[in-house]
């Protein structure tokens, strides 16, 4: 009789069991309210069909944080011939650069929208920017604009004479701070209304960026040679040092430039875009001051 | 003669651009290279529409980068490689 009883119990445990993952099963069949949409920029140059806005579901629960998380699993799971640059996935890298909700951003650095489901996330290339494929652009022009600040260290004579790496002190690399971090990305030129004026023109933020660190690196070098001859106000040897780095004048007469340089008015778009949230105005701004005492 | 549009004008200025970097090789590779180069353009205007101008636009600016790659005195030769069509519906 014991083991009857006990049985029938297990029986309509499991009867409850059963009828309870019923319930969940319907339950998953209602509305997901984890579901969003993505509506992504498609453009392929090899079928003739004009550009236009796609849109995908992605259950957030089986995805991570991030827009680039999203992104991969559209392109693994539903649409393997979306097209994007990505490869750190952790914000070194620059390559997931591209307009997210009409911010420029990286994508792996940019959470997804959560607290609104029902409106749709707009993903598009980077805005002013020649379109490869979809979500790739054409970044040929921002390169050049780059290599055409010569961002590398330039001397006219010989590194120290015992032919050892010339070191730097903490107090000047700590000049670098606010510039050695940008890499590259394009979010803050390709965010600038006067580069998408004059984008053959104006040199864009980030070649700025890199002119003024190449100018303080420059200098900074020169300083651990002859640390000696540093002029006691700090404030001075901007100008001052000149004779010594000769290349100074020579960058600073370089950009000199209605175009490449006073194309910034201040915008500050670039401080706004930047996903390592430097301020390259801020930078062009020591340019401009630095022309103006050179003058 | 017809007056040309700007975009005529970009393309007829790029075919002659080729010709012209092309004069610098060696004269075999020259003869393939505008060969290469003429069935390119000649193929493109019979097949691409002459109103979708996003696609030619597309094509000029491939075309200047290609071209820029040929003016280098290190390229002596050009190559193509047929692609195969890319699959009509995405995969499932």
């Amino acid at each position: 009789m014991a083991t009857t009883n006990l049985l029938r119990r297990t029986i309509t445990r499991y009867s409850n069991s059963l009828r309870h993952h019923q319930i969940r099963l319907y339950a998953s069949e209602t509305p997901n309210e984890n579901l969003k949409t993505f509506s992504i920029y498609r453009w392929n140059p090899d079928n003739s069909s004009k550009p236009q806005l796609q849109d995908y579901q992605v259950d957030l629960k089986n995805c991570g944080p991030m827009v680039l998380d999203a992104l991969i699993k559209i392109k693994n799971e539903i649409d393997p011939t979306l097209t994007f640059r990505r490869s750190c996935r952790e914000g070194i890298c620059g390559s997931c650069a591209m307009n997210i909700d009409g911010c420029n951003g990286l994508a792996c650095l940019t959470k997804i929208e959560t607290d609104d489901m029902k409106t749709a996330s707009m993903i598009t290339p980077l805005p002013h920017m020649f379109v490869i494929k979809d979500l790739v652009v054409d970044m040929t022009q921002f390169y050049n604009q780059y290599k055409s600040i010569e961002p590398w260290l330039k001397r006219k004579t010989e590194g120290s004479e015992t032919g050892k790496e010339i070191l730097q002190s903490k107090k000047d690399r700590a000049k670098l701070d606010g510039m050695y971090e940008c890499i590259l990305c394009a979010c803050c030129t390709t965010s600038c209304p006067s580069y998408w004026w004059n984008p053959e023109k104006y040199l864009g933020p980030a070649a700025l960026l890199h002119a003024h660190r190449t100018l303080i690196l420059c200098k900074v070098v020169t300083h651990t040679l002859e640390p000696e001859i540093i002029p006691s106000p700090p404030f001075l040897y901007w100008w001052i040092s000149d004779s010594r780095d000769e290349y100074t004048t020579e960058r600073l007469d370089a950009i000199n430039d209605e175009f490449k340089l006073y194309r910034c008015h201040t915008i500050l778009n670039c401080a706004r875009a930047c996903p390592k949230g430097l301020n390259p105005g801020k930078q062009i701004q020591a340019i401009k001051t630095k022309e103006m005492m050179s003058a | 003669m017809k007056r040309l549009t700007g975009l005529q004008k970009q393309v007829l200025a790029l075919y002659g651009g080729f010709l012209r970097a092309a004069r610098a090789k060696a004269p075999e590779e020259r003869k393939k290279i505008e060969a290469i180069v003429s069935e390119e353009f000649h193929r493109n205007a019979k097949e691409v529409d002459r109103k979708n101008f996003i696609y030619i636009e597309y094509l000029l600016r491939r075309g200047a980068k290609q071209l820029h790659q040929l003016k280098s005195p290190n390229t002596i030769s050009m190559f193509t490689v047929p692609v195969p069509s890319p699959p009509s519906k995405p995969l499932p």
